[in-house]
């Protein structure tokens, strides 16, 4: 007994038939009933209740216009608002063609307008052909949804991969230089929040969403470069000669060799990764390195990298300095005197201020950052 | 009385019921529901109690169940009386219901003697 109940509820294999004379359902119910199990309504308020209670069974309803208490036509606006007209289909039963009434039925979802008097075959026929398209359209649609969801999954998790080894790879270079504890988790958090701004307030530099997402994780490789310097330099406690630091500005040069072995050059990714290797030293008055860019030749996510480097740079403790306080950082940026940026960069820069403020001193705060 | 018999009595169509119901059997059930159904009474009704509405409603759904049946001369009649009610006039239905209960009555003595 259970095992059939559990089929019956699976299977949609009933038909309601709405009409307030007995023997106009009967016409309709003799053609079904070896087939199908049949519910019978006596007006449009009947039909409403059988059709809530039976949803899932129901795999089509001959629905007659005329009837007491609520009309076919109440019946299908019904079916509208609870979205049921999506997943039982509709026949209309109706004594008469008016235009206006059938064009209002099918305005209203119906399937099909069958007149009476009808041939048994005929309908029976026409009932077939819907119910199997009505099938086969949800079951179409079950598989999309399926697929869809199976796809965005494996690409959540694609991406959950990548970014782990992003991380895993740039954290190489600060494991070594042992220098600025989480430097690249910050540059990460400071661009994204950068990227908030000048998606708001510059659209001209076209970025989207998807675009925002890699630009944040191509910003953990900026040093990767760094790997190739050696300890004399890059562990160095005190300032460089100006030897040595021609090498350090080497880097970028460096981090870009190390790329370009792998070279993808139809991947947005690979290149947001080789130019904020290659540019996040680069100056808006072109003094910058390695090859010396001016204004917006630099690209926009090398300039934000650029900006969030210093920030970070200026707010952390490093060997050969104490870290300054976030709102001298931050004058220091704005006033120039520490790298030089393009005016939409600084405006951008003054947007996001507070929340680079209250992150530096939140949440990604370390023991080398001093805090007020 | 047979099915055919019957249906040139009250002013049917035997073949085009029995290319749709195909049995005489199938045919007489449906002849019995007929009887039991209270359309007609609920139109006398309304109209005497000058509700159009319902009246309308009651001759429109005699008006179906006489296509679905192939009474071809009640059908007539009925659909005179909906199309009249449709338009609300109550005086106009007064004087076609005379009509419509003679071809009601000749379809139900009709039945009592099929179904006999």
């Amino acid at each position: 007994m259970e095992t059939t109940k559990a089929t019956e509820t699976i299977e949609k294999n009933t038909i309601l038939i709405a009409d307030d004379a007995e023997i106009n359902r009967e016409m309709i119910k003799f053609i079904f009933d070896e087939q199908y199990h049949i519910i019978e309504a006596e007006d449009g308020e009947q039909a409403i209740n059988i059709i809530t209670e039976y949803s899932d069974k129901l795999c089509l309803l001959f629905l007659d216009l005329l009837m007491p208490k609520k009309s076919g036509l109440d019946v299908l606006s019904f079916m509208n608002e609870e979205d049921y007209i999506n997943y039982i289909p509709v026949i209309m039963i109706t004594g008469e063609a008016t235009d206006e009434t059938d064009e209002k039925a099918y305005e209203l979802g119906a399937s099909d307008i069958i007149y009476k008097p009808f041939a048994p075959n005929v309908v029976m026929r026409r009932a077939k052909n819907i119910m199997e398209l009505f099938e086969h359209r949800i079951y179409v649609e079950r598989k999309l949804e399926k697929r869809t969801r199976q796809l965005r999954e494996s690409r959540e998790k694609l991406e959950r991969s990548n970014e782990f080894l992003v991380n895993a790879l740039s954290s190489v270079v600060e494991f070594r230089s042992l220098e600025s504890g989480e430097h690249i988790q910050r540059v990460k958090y400071f661009t994204k929040l950068f990227l908030k701004y000048i998606m708001k307030f510059y659209p001209k530099y076209g970025i989207t969403k998807e675009k925002a997402s890699l630009i944040v994780n191509a910003s953990a490789l900026h040093d990767i470069g760094k790997i190739a310097i050696p300890d004399s330099i890059l562990l160095k406690p005190g300032k460089l000669t100006s030897e040595e630091f021609e090498e350090m500005k080497k880097h970028t040069i460096y981090g870009c060799e190390l790329l370009e072995k792998f070279k993808q050059d139809e991947n947005e990714f690979y290149h947001y990764c080789y130019d904020i290797c290659r540019y996040h030293h680069e100056r808006h008055d072109g003094k910058g390195y390695p090859d010396g860019l001016k204004g917006d030749d630099i690209p926009i996510w090398a300039q934000i990298v650029s900006v969030v480097d210093v920030y970070d740079a200026l707010v952390s403790k490093r060997v050969y300095k104490d870290p300054f306080a976030v709102e001298e950082a931050a004058r220091m940026i704005i006033d120039g005197e520490c790298g030089l940026f393009s005016p939409e960069m600084l405006d951008c820069f003054g947007l996001a201020k507070q929340e680079l403020f209250a992150v530096t001193e939140g949440e990604f705060s370390f023991a080398d950052v001093m805090v007020k | 009385m047979t099915v055919q018999e019957f249906y040139e009595e009250v002013g049917g169509d035997y073949n085009e019921i029995m290319s749709r119901l195909r049995t005489e059997d199938r045919i007489r059930k449906f002849a019995g529901m007929f009887t039991r159904d209270e359309s007609y009474k609920s139109l006398v009704q309304c109209i005497n109690d000058g509700n159009a509405d319902d009246a309308f409603r009651a001759a429109h759904t005699m008006k179906g169940m006489c296509q679905n049946m192939a009474f071809t001369r009640l059908y007539k009649s009925s659909h005179e009386i909906t199309e009249i009610l449709r338009g609300k006039d109550l005086e106009g239905a007064k004087q076609m219901l005379g009509v419509v209960t003679e071809d009601y009555n000749v379809v139900i003595a009709g039945i009592e003697k099929l179904l006999a």
